[in-house]
């Protein structure tokens, strides 16, 4: 599925809760992350494998009651999160992000 | 205001001269000069009318125009007879900066190529250069650590100093500047893996005591490696310039270094292209050696701006190799038009990013 700049721009980053990640998108889709559901797909090397994009991470290793413990801005493009874990060292784009989109419109329109 | 008016009641008033400078458009940002809030210090005294017209850069390529359409204007007004314009400018603080390390400095342009060779460090340091002479406050970061040649052009090839663990940048051209050239000696290779150059580049960027400064141009190594990325995810830039031959426009290769811009989100302030034509110090006459209107068909084709053609022209070469820019050296050279005009457009498309770009932060 092809995304249109709008669709991947975010204007709104929020932090609801340590554990909810709100990103508000330009073509005014609004995005809810729980911190376990991104943790769980952190695109860095050492949880996917860089070759094969296989996980290395599997699921059931991120408990569900994980944070955020930190969120910062990359540049203009990504964001990269400190997890409750200790864990820091993946970068999501913001093309990824709203791939990741949870939501069920996004999740019929992806499959 | 009326009873002041009582005797002389052709004067207009301050409604009247604004209603009139409405009809002035900013060609770049689309909107009115009065809206924009260029118009400062309107002051109206019996038949003359004084005011401050504020642009968002010295270095404006149509200041002029603005400043004559406004002047007339006014002057049709009934009861006007002297119209005194003040040109004044404020360089708009990026709407994402203030947050780092650079909390003085309001813009930052990265000047790139697709391949090295392309005369990048050339472009970048007469660009950086016109800006100064045009009244704004620039810095030059020379961020090519493998093959730092902006010493040279700029004449300083000694070490800057430090005070306590700040770096003070060196000054020259009207510039502050700083490269990896100055802390290693020109002539010794820099072999060093890619955290090095992070390590160093971080250093460029936040040790040094840039203070206030309109523009910060950014001088990267040719291609697409680790300087870049460490660049796009570092600092937020204001946008990227991209300069290239014609030839290198025909093979494709400035296409990597746009992908990469486009990719991490960093605005393209649009295409240079240098080396466009040669001028014969013989007998001055033009060819085209890679072929013509490559950059602009490119450009266009991509919908980005094309900031204009450099000759390549034996002055500007050995102007780089004194150590002082052509545009300061032999300002009204045709190479050095050029360049100044570029150098106009740049600051012309930083302003129309500082307008559109939304301010995004972690809430």
């Amino acid at each position: 599925m092809a995304l249109d700049a709008r669709a991947t721009t975010p204007t709104r980053i929020k932090k609801l809760s340590p554990g909810e990640l709100l990103l508000v998108w330009a073509d005014g889709h609004e995005t809810h992350f729980p911190a376990p559901v991104l943790r769980r797909e952190c695109p860095c090397a050492a949880c996917r494998d860089e070759m094969t994009g296989a996980r290395i991470l599997l699921p059931i290793h991120v408990p569900d009651d994980i944070e955020f413990r930190r969120i910062d801005l990359v540049g203009q493009y990504a964001l990269q999160f400190e997890w409750t874990d200790g864990h820091r060292t993946g970068i999501f784009s913001f093309d990824f992000l709203r791939e990741l989109c949870p939501c069920e419109v996004c999740r019929a329109n992806s499959k | 205001m009326a009873f002041w008016n009582k005797d002389r009641e052709t004067a207009p008033g301050e409604e009247q001269v604004l209603a009139v400078l409405k009809k002035v458009l900013d060609p770049d940002l689309r909107k009115d000069i009065v809206s924009l809030g260029f118009i400062r210090n309107l002051k109206i005294e019996g038949s003359s009318v004084r005011f401050d017209l504020n642009l968002t850069t010295p270095a404006c390529p149509v200041r002029d125009q603005m400043r004559d359409q406004a002047v007339e204007l006014v002057k049709a007004l009934p009861g006007v007879e002297k119209v005194e314009v003040n040109m004044t400018s404020e360089v708009r603080q990026s709407p994402q900066i203030d947050r780092t390390a650079l909390k003085g400095v309001r813009n930052i342009v990265a000047v790139g190529s697709g391949k090295g060779g392309v005369g990048k460090s050339t472009i970048a340091v007469n660009i950086a250069a016109s800006l100064a002479a045009a009244g704004a406050r620039v810095g030059l970061l020379d961020g090519d650590i493998y093959g730092p040649t902006t010493p040279i052009m700029l004449g300083i090839e000694t070490a800057p100093k430090s005070i306590g663990n700040r770096i003070v940048p060196q000054l020259a051209a009207g510039l502050k500047f700083m490269s990896m050239g100055l802390l290693v000696k020109t002539d010794q290779p820099l072999i060093w893996r890619g955290p090095m150059a992070t390590k160093a580049l971080q250093q460029c960027l936040f040790d040094v005591d840039w203070g206030e400064l309109d523009y910060l141009i950014i001088d990267l190594p040719p291609g697409t490696g680790d300087v870049h990325l460490t660049l796009a995810q570092a600092i937020p830039l204001t946008g990227a310039v991209i300069v290239s031959t014609p030839q290198d426009v025909g093979l494709r290769i400035s296409m990597k270094t746009l992908r990469m811009f486009q990719q991490t989100r960093i605005p393209i302030l649009g295409i240079v292209e240098n080396m466009s034509y040669y001028i014969c110090p013989h007998c001055n006459s033009r060819d085209q050696l890679f072929g013509e209107g490559g950059g602009s068909r490119a450009a266009a084709e991509l919908g980005i701006p094309f900031l204009g053609e450099v000759p390549l022209d034996m002055a500007i070469r050995s102007q780089s190799d004194l150590g002082t820019p052509i545009v300061l050296a032999q300002p009204e050279a045709s190479s050095s038009r050029s360049l100044r005009e570029i150098a106009e457009k740049v600051a012309a498309q930083v302003s129309i990013r500082s307008y559109e770009a939304p301010a995004l932060e972690v809430e």
